[in-house]
């Protein structure tokens, strides 16, 4: 199992004077959950595009379980949910999951087996009611993102990629998608999402790689790069009113905090190096402020994306999508 | 292989079995029928609907010449039309009508004309008569007559009126002649059935009119395939498109597999659907003579489906396909362009246009197939596949001009094809704005 799943050297795409992505290189185990951060036109969805080879890198190499992305039948190994999705509206559930698993290369019997399987794992078939026959357009905006989700892994996969998961879904489908997620791993097979939405990917990935303008910033296991990045961090909540005026100019003193996060009912405080995390506490108790968590934590990895990317890593994409 | 199969089987089958589709293979030729049948039928109907006898005649001959037209339109209407296609007869339900009135014959001196003029277009305008008729000395000698009356722009029955006419003033000139009047009706009852054989040069034939109405039907039924086929596959690439399919197909298949796949698995749809028409009227024209026989039609008589030769009908389904996989390579490409479905009629009219410019031909080229314009269009490939096919079926078109314009018609096709799978290929995952010509050419070049 030391194979890895998906190795990228250097790949370079251009769009005439536009570099979407620039010598990126990247290498994902197998069976990592591993995500691709970076803000929106970062180059991701370009990324995952030449992964699939639907777009010719212009330079470098992709391989995918040891061979070559461009070779006969290695698509077949990969599943992929794309970040704008949508289905055959006026076609019906079973037809475009067969459809799907046909052009992977199922067998139509074995597609329909599996159809089954997962229908009423997801319970778009269940005693009352077979969802199967009807038409796509037919079906709610969460049970599309469920029969999507089913075409994405009806073959079988051994590398999903899952292209900004979580946008759009309900609470529920988002749990269904993490639980499957997570199955998938313990079933050995090696997951790639990319999101900007970095709570997601701290959660759930094993490994990350933030990519901004098309290039690589940094990359590792969750762990290993926020011991990297472990600075002076604090979290911080407070209990309802008093003083707020007062407390809020103690946590933006820039002599003792270099960066705040305020999220309204939670803070999270990004201290100067050689800043004392007491005397910020006796400083917060002395405005009166009521402490219901003081914590020394490591930086989230949304920190570390706000830090190492910053607000000028964001640029108008030419993938006008993401 | 496997996944061009899979695709065209999707494509395919989502058609055929939708009922958009089951309904025009079934009612196309109903409505076919329809269209060429019930106009004739209905004008044959109008003219034996005992109007025409009604009229109001101004006789100011004073020969009697009224008198004699209005019995002419009388015995006519008795005996069913003023012959020429015969079509009277095969109205019966007119003959069963309720007995037409006779036209009232006004003998006037010429000077009193212009009176009764006034008041007969008054009837005519208040609906008294439906028209009126003019004769004068004119009419005797310069063989000129005039028509007024709501009915004015129906031409067979001012068709009727005329042969009416005409053959009054014959017979009252026979009479004058010294001819028996009783003699006169079977020599002034001339009906002449002009058929024209076509030849070539192995001296075999059709009914010419049969291979031109048959050139007709085929050269209409290329346009409308290509132009409803190539639209639907149009469709089909912008609604993978809009929906985002295509970007999970095009993880699974090559966009060149995709393109092909669709553009092969709606060509089939199409070929379904003419072979089911085909057929239906094969066996229409067999069994039809029968059935119009029976409904009281003697023109189907004469028709039979035409004998086309195997290598007629091979260059046929040649110049179909090609036509076929030509235009609808450049509607794929279209549709890979826009982003909606607002856009995209806007979007395909440059290839609408190279399309209709092959029917605004097509009658020209169909009256005169050997001319200049008939070869030129013949040849230039976006107007060939509907062209050629017209000149094939009336003429024995020469055997260069033929492969000529089958190898050009190949050539552009896969040049268009080459370019079209580029710009679908990117077309497809682009979004936003609709390229420009120069953009266009980008996308072709770094595809």
């Amino acid at each position: 199992m030391t194979e890895t799943a998906l190795d990228i050297r250097a790949i370079s795409k251009s769009y005439g004077d536009y570099q979407a992505v620039r010598s990126l290189s990247l290498a994902v185990p197998q069976g990592a959950v591993y995500g691709l951060l970076g803000p929106n036109g970062a180059g991701k969805t370009t990324s995952i595009r030449m992964i699939l080879n639907i777009i010719a890198p212009d330079e470098g190499s992709i391989s995918i379980l040891g061979r070559p992305n461009t070779e006969r039948g290695s698509l077949d190994r990969i599943g992929y949910l794309p970040e704008e999705r949508g289905l055959y509206k006026k076609m019906q559930v079973r037809r475009v999951l067969r459809f799907l698993g046909q052009l992977k290369g199922l067998t139509a019997r074995e597609a329909d087996r599996r159809i089954d399987e997962w229908m009423e794992r997801f319970s778009l078939k269940t005693a009352e009611k077979d969802w199967g026959q009807s038409k796509i357009d037919e079906l709610s905006r969460g049970m599309q993102q469920k029969v999507q989700f089913i075409g994405t892994l009806l073959h079988d996969p051994e590398l999903v990629i899952l292209d900004e998961p979580f946008s759009g879904l309900d609470p529920i489908n988002a749990q269904a998608l993490k639980d499957t997620v997570v199955d998938l791993k313990k079933r050995g097979k090696s997951v790639i999402f990319s999101t900007h939405m970095m709570e997601n990917a701290e959660r759930l990935c094993d490994s990350v790689c933030i990519i901004a303008r098309g290039g690589k910033v940094l990359d590792g296991t969750v762990a290993g790069v926020k011991q990297e990045h472990g600075g002076n961090n604090v979290a911080l909540a407070l209990a309802g009113g008093g003083g707020a005026e007062l407390v809020n100019r103690v946590v933006a003193d820039h002599k003792m905090v270099e960066r705040v996060d305020d999220s309204n009912r939670f803070f999270e405080i990004a201290l100067q190096k050689d800043a004392d995390p007491q005397a910020l506490l006796r400083r917060l108790i002395d405005a009166g402020a009521k402490v219901q968590r003081f914590e020394l934590v490591q930086p989230s990895l949304h920190q570390i994306f706000l830090e190492k990317v910053g607000a000028t890593g964001v640029e108008m994409g030419m993938s006008g999508n993401g | 292989m496997d996944k061009l199969w899979v695709v065209i089987k999707r494509e395919y089958l989502e058609r055929v079995r939708s009922r958009w589709f089951i309904f025009t293979t079934i009612f196309g030729p109903v409505f076919f029928g329809a269209v060429t049948v019930l106009p004739t039928y209905m004008a044959r109907r109008t003219i034996n609907s005992g109007r025409v006898a009604s009229i109001h005649i101004l006789d100011a001959t004073g020969t009697g010449l009224g008198h004699r037209v209005a019995d002419r339109l009388a015995q006519q209407q008795h005996t069913g039309g003023a012959g020429g296609f015969g079509g009277g007869r095969f109205a019966r339900g007119a003959s069963t009508a309720p007995q037409s009135i006779p036209s009232v014959v006004e003998d006037l001196n010429p000077p009193r004309l212009a009176a009764a003029e006034s008041i007969a277009t008054k009837d005519v305008m208040t609906g008294v008569s439906p028209g009126y008729l003019v004769l004068d000395s004119a009419t005797v000698t310069g063989y000129k007559a005039r028509y007024a009356g709501r009915n004015a722009s129906a031409v067979g029955q001012i068709e009727e009126m005329q042969t009416a006419i005409r053959q009054s003033i014959i017979a009252s000139r026979l009479e004058g002649a010294g001819i028996r009047p009783d003699r006169i009706d079977s020599l002034t009852d001339v009906k002449v059935d002009l058929s024209s054989v076509r030849l070539d040069e192995r001296g075999r034939g059709d009914s010419g009119i049969v291979s031109f109405i048959f050139g007709a039907i085929v050269a209409f039924m290329l346009y409308m395939m290509i132009m409803l086929y190539g639209q639907n596959v149009m469709r089909s690439v912008l609604e993978e498109k809009t929906t985002r399919v295509a970007e999970v197909i095009m993880a699974s298949v090559k966009p060149d597999i995709l393109l092909a796949g669709k553009i092969l698995g709606v060509g089939a749809v199409g070929l379904t659907q003419q072979i089911v028409w085909v057929g239906s009227a094969a066996g229409f024209i067999t069994y039809g003579a029968v059935m119009a026989k029976a409904m009281g039609m003697p023109q189907m008589q004469g028709m039979t489906f035409p004998t086309v030769p195997p290598s007629l009908l091979l260059s046929l389904v040649l110049f179909f396909v090609l036509g076929y996989v030509l235009y609808s390579a450049m509607f794929a490409a279209v549709g890979a362009m826009v982003g909606s479905q607002e856009e995209v009629q806007q979007a395909a009219q440059p290839v609408i246009l190279m399309l209709v410019a092959s029917i605004i031909f097509f009658e020209p080229v169909l009256l005169n197939p050997t001319g200049t314009l008939a070869v030129v269009t013949s040849i230039i490939p976006f107007t060939a596949p509907v062209i050629m096919p017209v000149r094939m079926t009336t003429i024995q078109v020469p055997p260069l001009e033929l492969a000529g314009s089958l190898i050009g018609l190949a050539v552009t096709c896969f040049v268009v094809i080459w370019a079209a799978a580029r710009i679908y290929r990117i077309g497809l995952l682009m979004t936003g704005k609709r390229p420009n010509l120069p953009e266009l050419m980008r996308w072709i070049k770094y595809a």
